[in-house]
C-alpha cells in the first residue's frame, strides 16, 4: 500500500476534490524561501519591509518538509532570480525595483540583488533543499512561465499541489493561479506562507476560498499532517530524465 | 506620448504599442439571472463598469487603437475543462442563458453594450488567465504591444490572473479602477492595492476619464 493524502480539513471543501490521492501524485511546492525575501540584508529587507512577516511560516514549513520527506512526497523548491548579465530581466521590472530603492542586479548586503549565484538568492537554511529535490529557477512571480515546472510535474505524474512560500499575495498566488488554470488541484497553507503586508496575506487566502474555491483550498500544515496515511514502504519517485 | 496620473506614479503609454484589453464582460457574469447571480453574487457590483468602459472603448476606437476582448468558456464537450474545475459545479449545466460557460451559448457572449466591432479580436480562454492556452501572446506581438490598458471582470480573479501573467511577460499594465469590478467590494479594494504595491509590483492603477482626456489631448 502506498502512502495517501486526504481528505484534508480545508476551506471551502475537504481537499482534494477527488477525496484521497496517492502521495506519489502530490507535490509540495516551496516558493522563494530565499534570503532576498526573508533574510536580513536581502531584497525585502532593503525595501524596508518587516522580514518577521515573511519569516513567520518558516517553522511550520520546516516541520511539514520533514513529514512529507518521510512519506516520499516529491518536493520542489523555486527561486526567483536573474542571470548575472540580467538578460532575462524585463526593463520595466528593473526600473520599478530601482525606483523603490533596491535595484535588481545592484550590490546589496547579500550580494547582487536577485541575481543567480549570489548569497541573497539562496534558499534559507531552515527549509533548504536536500539532495534529490527539484529546484526550479524562475524569472517572474509565477513558477510556470518561462520554466520547466509543468514538464517536471507531468514527468512525475503529479496532479495535486500543496503550496508553501512567500509572499502569499505575489509569488504564491501567481503560481497557484497558473497551476489552477493548468488543471492542478491546489491547496495553499495559511501557516506556511506570509506577506509583506498582513492584510494582503489574509485577503489573498480569502480570495482562494470564494466561489466554491476559485483557485483551490486553504488549510494548515497540521491539517495536512493529520490527513496523511503512511505506507509500509517509502514511496518511490522516478527521477526526471 | 500620453501620460496619466496613476498609482503608484505616472503611467506613460505610446499609442503605437498599447492595447486595450477587455476581460470577460460576458452575460453569464454580468446579467441578472446569469451564472454569477445564481451563485448568490451581487451583479450590480460588476454592471457599474459597463458605462465607463463603453465611453473608454468609444474614445479608444475614435483614436484608431486596438481592442482585444476575452471570454472565459469551454468547448461544448467540455474536453478543455480540467476535472478539478468541473467538479466545483455549474460549468456545462443548463442555466438561464444556455449551458453555463460553454462557447456558442447566449450567456457566454459579451453584453450588448460592449459588443466587439467587426474586426476586433476576441480571445476565448479556458482558464482565468488570458495567456495560458490561448493565442493572446501572438496577437499582442502582431500589434507590437508593450503596454496593456486592462479592464473587465472580476478584479481579483480573471483580471488579476491576466495582469500577473502579462507582468511576468514584461508588459506594463495599467488597470482602470472604474472599469474593473468584483462581486465583493473588499476584494475590489485590496485587489487594486496589490497591483500597485511595492512600487507597481504588477502594474499601475488609474481611472478611465484620465485615459480619455490623455487621448483627446493627443489629437
Amino acid at each position: 500500500m502506498t502512502a495517501s493524502i486526504g481528505p484534508v480539513k480545508a476551506d471551502p471543501y475537504p481537499w482534494p476534490y477527488d477525496g484521497t490521492v496517492p502521495v506519489s501524485r502530490t507535490a509540495l511546492i516551496c516558493i522563494d524561501w530565499q534570503t532576498d525575501f526573508c533574510g536580513k540584508g536581502g531584497y525585502v529587507d532593503s525595501m524596508g519591509y518587516d522580514i518577521e512577516l515573511t519569516r513567520a511560516g518558516l517553522p511550520a514549513t520546516a516541520r511539514l518538509l520533514e513529514h512529507v520527506r518521510d512519506l516520499g512526497m516529491l518536493v520542489i523548491h523555486t527561486r526567483e532570480g536573474h542571470d548575472p548579465d540580467l538578460s532575462d530581466l524585463p526593463p520595466n521590472k528593473r526600473w520599478r525595483s530601482a525606483r523603490i530603492g533596491a535595484e535588481i542586479g545592484s550590490d546589496g548586503p547579500c550580494g547582487r540583488i536577485l541575481v543567480k549565484g549570489e548569497p541573497g538568492w539562496e534558499i534559507v537554511p531552515e527549509v533548504a533543499p536536500v539532495a534529490g529535490e527539484v529546484i526550479v529557477d524562475k524569472p517572474g512571480k509565477g513558477a510556470f512561465y518561462a520554466t520547466n515546472l509543468d514538464l517536471v510535474l507531468r514527468t512525475h505524474g503529479i496532479t495535486h499541489l500543496i503550496l508553501t512560500g512567500i509572499t502569499t499575495d505575489v509569488c504564491v498566488h501567481t503560481t497557484m493561479r497558473e497551476a489552477n488554470d493548468r488543471g492542478y488541484e491546489c491547496l495553499i497553507l495559511s501557516d506556511c506562507t506570509g506577506a509583506t503586508d498582513p492584510s494582503n496575506h489574509t485577503a489573498a487566502l480569502h480570495m482562494v476560498t470564494m466561489q466554491g474555491g476559485v483557485f483551490g483550498c486553504v488549510a494548515t500544515s497540521d491539517d495536512v499532517i493529520t490527513a496523511t496515511e503512511p505506507s509500509n514502504h517509502p514511496a518511490h519517485h522516478p527521477q526526471a530524465a | 506620448m500620453p501620460t496619466v496620473e496613476a498609482n503608484p506614479g505616472p503611467f506613460t503609454f505610446d499609442t503605437d504599442s498599447t492595447v486595450l484589453l477587455v476581460i470577460d464582460m460576458q452575460r453569464d457574469f454580468l446579467l441578472p439571472g446569469g451564472f454569477g447571480e445564481s451563485l448568490g453574487n451581487d451583479v450590480s457590483q460588476l454592471s457599474r463598469t459597463i458605462e465607463p468602459l463603453s465611453a473608454l472603448m468609444a474614445a479608444w476606437r475614435a483614436a484608431g487603437l486596438p481592442i482585444v476582448h476575452t471570454r472565459e468558456g469551454h468547448l461544448p464537450d467540455l474536453s478543455d475543462c480540467p476535472p478539478a474545475k468541473l467538479a466545483r459545479g455549474g460549468i456545462g449545466e443548463q442555466g438561464a442563458f444556455g449551458r453555463i460557460l460553454v462557447r456558442g451559448e447566449y450567456g457566454h457572449d459579451i453584453v450588448d453594450e460592449l459588443a466587439p466591432l467587426d474586426g476586433e479580436i476576441v480571445v476565448d480562454k479556458p482558464g482565468k488567465g488570458a495567456f495560458y492556452a490561448t493565442e493572446l501572446s501572438d496577437i499582442l506581438d502582431k500589434f507590437g504591444a508593450r503596454r496593456l490598458i486592462v479592464t473587465g471582470v472580476t478584479t481579483e480573479v480573471c483580471v488579476h490572473t491576466t495582469v500577473r501573467e502579462a507582468n511576468d511577460r514584461g508588459y506594463d499594465c495599467l488597470v482602470l479602477a472604474d472599469c474593473v469590478g468584483s462581486y465583493f467590494p473588499e476584494f475590489q479594494r485590496v485587489g487594486l492595492e496589490m497591483i500597485a504595491a511595492q512600487g507597481a509590483i504588477f502594474g499601475w492603477v488609474a481611472d478611465s476619464p484620465t485615459v480619455i482626456a490623455a487621448l483627446q489631448e493627443q489629437k
